[in-house]
């Protein structure tokens, strides 16, 4: 019933490009472009064959770009810029869809069903478009030890009494995060700000990353970096794996982290802490909430796309539930669709206990919507890492990144979001 | 025999556009062109994320916007100090170790191997093994990546440990051009190894210094592989030099326009002090003798 409508509205668009449609006959390629590291790799090509199978006529190609965030995104840009109709779907990082959809390189989708994520599903969508479909999510996790605290802590004042009273004694360490100036630290950033009840841009794209439970959430960082923290200054050097190592050496009561830690901790050969740990959402302050900051991948239609509807076909093929099944069970992501969390077939394809991970989605904050979210995000690396390291009081350092990041709003034409249609 | 050579000479000068061209048109394509499209789009406001802005002609204002930026001014000093601190190290450690490697009686080529191996090391690698030592081996308590300013030396001593090996074979170079009958005829006149270090072997290798130290010098103002695996320009920004400055406006920000105007900066920095250099010291060292 839908297909029909959809296709004759990708065929018209598709005529107005001078493009053509190719649906009669003669085999029509796609291309297909997203990360293929090991297990991605298999399961993302048995997928494309079978797509290709239900299409006769339809070869799909996959497209290997490389596996760093930032050097895919500044190939989608070089080629979306230079107009190119390849490749035809293109797996963005949730953070991208915006700048994507705001510059005109992707295309508008139509609303099937919004059984997703409500994080990423915010995400999917510019100006109350809908640009891309989610596909799979990640969440920022509390990892906790069971074996020495009896629950994952209520708050962040009982996660610092904890981290310190046990910090000392039992691990070296009461809690770890990434601190390196990079995304992570703007998510381990984001967790902190949503338990202090701050946010970086509020509903109406305005920079509320100056007021005063922001500032509040940096100096907990700060502080807990300091002598009688529970931090310790290293993570200002460390990413993901530098995190891992000190938990799964059993030196950290707490660590932040993704949910591809769980398997590896779980890990005998390698992991002291097998067994003796469980995950929660990040905790709140009194005037917050509970946070997990959310991260993951959507597809999206190119614009210049020479087979927009087929293109398109094949993003909602992917992103169908059975195809996020097979992708948990065969590279262990969590799947972007709410529904599956009900389905004990995914209980059974996932390493990490269901359950916890519910409750840090249901928990998920988005990053700001918005086209300038790299830059954002990059002044706000920078600002946060001053401060973290002692070269500038949180105050200081929020209100010169909130400033920064009007002057580049107001540079970009969005300063306010708010007026537009 | 002449008229033959006469027609080769036709025939040579026919050749000549031919011979050259594909030279020229290297250099034109290869550094010129290049050049010319960066000062030219340093000219523009361009960034690709916001293809709704176009690329407006603006003039100078990326060069004013950058005067402007705390952030360049700051990673202008960086760079700037880091090639005042780092290169007088490199050339007063080389000279000794090219004088070792000159006097050197037993098992000189072992020991040019030895005091060569860092310079074979490709400056990534060598930068992640001190990255790796000061993460770690050296004072495990005390944490040199996340200090502002201590964060300055693992990045010193990458940079002098690997390219030290480069001034001092140079140098080296140098030294064996000294004709060894000065010294011999020194030493009959009562010159000591001191005396005749200063009033022999300096002087004469003078122009071989100013050479090596240009060397150091440009490269210690492009500065960046180092910095990018050991701190990548942190902690906040407080070891960014300008060649990471311009990547981040160009590669991450893709703001193409600003980007390339830091990038011209960069080249007109290195580029005007190579003329200085050159002009200047080069011409009254080296220039009169030849």
């Amino acid at each position: 019933m839908r297909r029909p409508r959809q296709s004759v509205f990708a065929c018209a668009v598709a005529a107005t490009l001078a493009a053509g449609c190719g649906a009669s006959g003669s085999a029509t390629t796609l291309t297909f472009s997203g990360s293929a590291l090991g297990p991605e790799a298999e399961v993302v090509n048995r997928q494309l064959a079978r797509f290709a199978q239900q299409h006769p006529g339809v070869d799909v190609s996959l497209r290997i770009t490389p596996d760093a965030a930032d050097q895919r995104h500044q190939l989608y840009v070089q080629w979306l810029n230079a107009r190119a109709s390849e490749p035809d779907v293109l797996q963005l990082d949730v953070i991208w869809t915006a700048e994507f959809a705001g510059a005109g390189w992707i295309r508008p989708l139509e609303e099937h069903d919004a059984d997703f994520v409500a994080a990423a599903w915010e995400a999917a969508h510019w100006r109350g478009t809908l640009f891309a479909l989610p596909w799979f999510v990640d969440v920022g996790l509390l990892y906790w030890r069971t074996d020495l605290v009896e629950s994952a802590p209520q708050s962040v004042v009982q996660l610092r009494d904890d981290a310190i009273r046990l910090g000392r004694g039992p691990t070296r360490f009461g809690l770890v995060w990434q601190g390196a100036r990079y995304e992570g630290l703007v998510t381990v950033f984001l967790e902190h700000l949503a338990a202090f009840g701050g946010r970086i841009l509020d509903a109406g794209g305005r920079v509320v990353v100056d007021e005063p439970a922001a500032i509040e959430a940096l100096t907990f960082m700060r502080d807990a970096l300091g002598s009688r923290g529970f931090v310790p200054p290293s993570v200002l050097a460390w990413q993901e794996e530098q995190t891992r190592f000190a938990f799964q050496n059993g030196d950290a009561l707490f660590m932040r982290n993704w949910p591809y830690a769980w398997a590896l901790l779980q890990d005998d050969a390698q992991s002291a802490v097998a067994g003796r740990f469980a995950v929660a959402p990040f905790p709140a302050a009194a005037s917050g909430r509970p946070a997990a900051a959310l991260g993951g991948a959507e597809l999206a239609v190119n614009r210049w796309s020479r087979h927009p509807d087929l293109a398109e076909a094949l993003a909602r093929f992917l992103t169908a539930p059975e195809q996020m099944l097979e992708r948990a069970r065969v590279a262990a992501q969590l799947p972007a669709r709410r529904a599956l969390y009900d389905d004990p077939a995914l209980a059974e394809a996932l390493p990490i206990p269901l359950g916890q991970v519910r409750a840090a989605l249901d928990a998920a904050v988005s990053r700001p919507v918005t086209p300038v979210y790299t830059e954002l995000s990059e002044i706000l690396q920078v600002e946060l890492h001053r401060t973290l390291s002692g070269q500038a009081p949180p105050d200081i350092a929020l209100h010169r990144a909130a400033s920064e990041m009007r002057a580049l709003l107001a540079r970009s034409g969005l300063a306010d979001e708010s007026k537009r249609p | 025999m002449s008229p033959r050579l006469r027609s080769g000479q036709e025939h040579e000068r026919w050749l000549v556009p031919l011979l050259v061209g594909p030279a020229l048109a290297f250099i034109l394509i290869g550094s010129l062109v290049p050049i010319a499209a960066t000062v030219w789009e340093a000219l523009h406001g361009h960034d690709l994320r916001l293809p709704w802005l176009g690329r407006p002609f603006i003039g100078l204002d990326n060069f004013i916007e950058a005067a402007g930026d705390p952030r360049f001014r700051a990673a202008l000093v960086h760079t700037v100090v880091f090639a005042t601190v780092t290169v007088p190290l490199e050339i007063g450690l080389g000279l000794a170790l090219a004088l070792v490697m000159q006097t050197a009686t037993h098992g000189r080529s072992a020991v040019r191997v030895v005091a060569l191996l860092p310079w074979a090391i490709p400056t990534v690698v060598a930068a992640l093994v001190v990255r790796f030592m000061f993460e770690g081996l050296i004072s495990p308590s005390f944490d040199w990546l996340v200090r502002p300013l201590a964060a300055w030396v693992p990045i010193g001593v990458a940079d002098v440990w690997k390219t030290t090996p480069f001034v001092a074979i140079l140098l080296l170079a140098g030294l064996q051009t000294i004709d060894p009958a000065l010294h011999e005829a020194a030493s009959i006149d009562g010159a000591g190894p001191g005396r005749r270090f200063l009033t022999i072997t300096m002087p004469l290798l003078i122009p071989t210094l100013v050479v090596a130290a240009a060397f150091r010098i440009l490269d210690a103002l492009r500065l960046f592989d180092t910095v990018y695996v050991i701190t990548a320009g942190g902690p906040g920004t407080a070891t960014e030099p300008l060649s990471m400055y311009a990547f981040i406006a160009l590669m991450q920000r893709l703001r193409f326009g600003y980007g390339s105007a830091l990038s011209v900066t960069v080249f007109l920095l290195t580029f005007g002090f190579a003329l200085v250099w050159v002009r200047t010291l080069g011409r009254s060292l080296v220039g009169d003798r030849v």
